[in-house]
């Protein structure tokens, strides 16, 4: 083990026992702001085996990955060709970048209220949330890749007469990738925030619609539990997008390191 | 008929109300295998007139046209060398070679053995799999000069492809372009304001001058160097004290000078 780690976890073993004493042992903090670890164990406890909010744990996180998930995808799948095709066409930068100024700006939970009045509180009012919300990281940065793309790879590629779609394939989408995961991590943060706040606002089951139950029951303890799980999700989507993107920009990090 | 062909070509940026004439009234042809070097100071266009060649700009007046067609876009019977090599970091060498013969349509077999005969030939035989960022700035040019070799092209563009290499490596890659430009003539435009190099490499040299840009003089070396037997020589060093050598070589910086001077006053 690294000093870097044994450190580390020495930090979170005294935040713990930080927790432990305030809550538990000196009770400086009252129990109904802030739950003891006995608390949140049962909450946890509870929550797995028979269930909470409509659902068991599993069942709540296996909702909320999907739907993060379908409106990544979504996002991503329309996004990052939109950003490049930006990126490429003057004309398409023309013709689009007006209409995303003026949507840009608008904080993605304010689609909230309208994606209800559309769709209701089922799955595809929140996939359009989420949407909405991962959808401007993955086209201003995918937009980004291409515009500081080396000009003379681009004038290389055409004197080789490289046909369009295997300059896409080979040199525009290289390229531009490093950004283009930039704008991939963020629009995945951009997601989870989105879906729990959509969650919160209404939903049968999910994470978000269980720490509005817990909130509304007043039970610190399941609140902390929809916490962890909210983060513990994001956080293994975030390093399985960072293996990804290490796999597809080998060539990059090990170009940077050399020179 | 030049390979080669500049017909009174000009290049103007600005509008109507004022602009900067950077090229006025280039005439020059290079003939078919012949090495062209154009020497200059900076900011005559001597980059700009290659950009012609290649198809990466215009010329906004005169035409400039290869085997009697006029240069309207890129294209790889105009392979081009650029001084920053202009390699795709993500592909290995043997990728970034095999791109282009890919795109002409070549076999897949026959690509094979070209790829392997022009990795030998530029002595890169052992580095087909590595990624340029893993090659010495020298071993990257070769392979950008491979992948413009490698296509067998018409006319070789070289836009100042040394002025990015230490002076030892210059001076080795100088000495292979010599042996594989005698051996295997090409129409070569080799841009660069090294007058050495020019003089060493070149068939012709072209000497250009600036304010607007444009050819102030052409001087041949190469019916000097037959007569001095330059390439008995095998290296650079050697030739570069010939009194033949040095006599060229002044004769050019001393047209340069002028320009220089002219500039001052």
């Amino acid at each position: 083990m690294s000093r870097k780690t044994m450190v580390g976890g020495a930090t979170i073993l005294a935040a713990l026992t930080l927790w432990y004493l305030l809550t538990t042992v000196l009770g400086v903090i009252s129990p109904g702001r802030f739950p003891s670890p006995a608390d949140t164990w049962t909450a946890l406890a509870q929550v797995s085996g028979k269930g909470y909010a409509n659902g068991v744990l599993g069942e709540h996180i296996l909702r909320s990955v999907m739907l993060v998930s379908l409106g990544f995808i979504v996002a991503v799948a329309t996004g990052v060709p939109l950003g490049l095709w930006m990126g490429w066409s003057r004309r398409a930068e023309a013709v689009i970048n007006p209409v995303f100024l003026v949507i840009r700006p608008i904080p993605p939970l304010a689609w909230i209220p309208l994606a209800i009045l559309w769709l209701g509180l089922g799955d595809l009012a929140k996939i359009l949330v989420i949407w909405f919300a991962a959808f401007v990281p993955s086209v201003i940065n995918s937009y980004a890749g291409v515009r500081n793309l080396d000009r003379t790879l681009i004038e290389a590629a055409r004197m080789l007469g490289t046909p369009f779609t295997t300059f896409v394939r080979e040199i525009l989408l290289p390229g531009a990738s490093p950004m283009i995961f930039t704008g991939l991590r963020l629009s995945l943060q951009a997601s989870w925030t989105t879906l729990v706040a959509a969650e919160l606002v209404g939903a049968m089951t999910g994470l978000g619609r269980v720490l509005n139950a817990a909130q509304q029951d007043l039970y610190p303890g399941m609140i902390l539990v929809g916490m962890i799980a909210v983060t513990i999700c994001g956080w293994l989507m975030t390093v399985a997008l960072g293996v990804a993107e290490k796999r597809a920009l080998a060539w990059n990090t090990a170009a940077q390191a050399g020179g | 008929m030049g390979a080669i062909r500049f017909d009174d070509v000009g290049r103007f940026y600005g509008n109507k109300t004022g602009g900067f004439q950077a090229l006025k009234g280039v005439n020059l042809e290079i003939a078919e295998k012949e090495f062209m070097a154009v020497v200059g100071p900076s900011g005559c266009g001597k980059t700009t007139l290659l950009r012609f060649v290649a198809g990466f700009d215009r010329p906004s007046s005169g035409t400039v046209s290869v085997n009697g067609v006029r240069v309207t876009k890129p294209g790889p019977e105009r392979a081009v060398v650029f001084q920053q090599f202009a390699l795709m970091p993500w592909k290995t060498v043997r990728q970034n070679i095999d791109l282009g013969l890919r795109n002409i349509g070549v076999a897949r077999a026959e690509r094979e053995d070209r790829i392997t005969a022009v990795l030998q030939l530029m002595n890169l035989t052992g580095h087909a799999d590595a990624y340029p960022h893993q090659l010495s700035g020298g071993m990257q040019q070769r392979v950008s000069i491979a992948r413009a070799w490698v296509l067998d092209p018409e006319v070789l563009l070289m836009d100042e492809p040394f002025g990015a290499l230490d002076a030892q490596t210059r001076v080795v890659m100088q000495e292979e372009l010599v042996r594989l430009a005698r051996r295997n003539p090409r129409t070569v435009m080799f841009i660069t304001h090294a007058v050495e190099e020019a003089v060493y490499l070149a068939d012709r040299v072209a000497i250009m001058a600036r304010q607007p840009g444009r050819i102030k003089e052409i001087i041949d070396i190469r019916s000097i160097r037959e007569t001095e037997r330059w390439d008995a020589h095998e290296k650079i060093e050697d030739v570069m004290d010939l009194e033949s050598f040095v006599h060229l070589r002044t004769r050019i910086w001393r047209s340069l000078r002028e320009e220089k001077a002219m500039e001052l006053a």
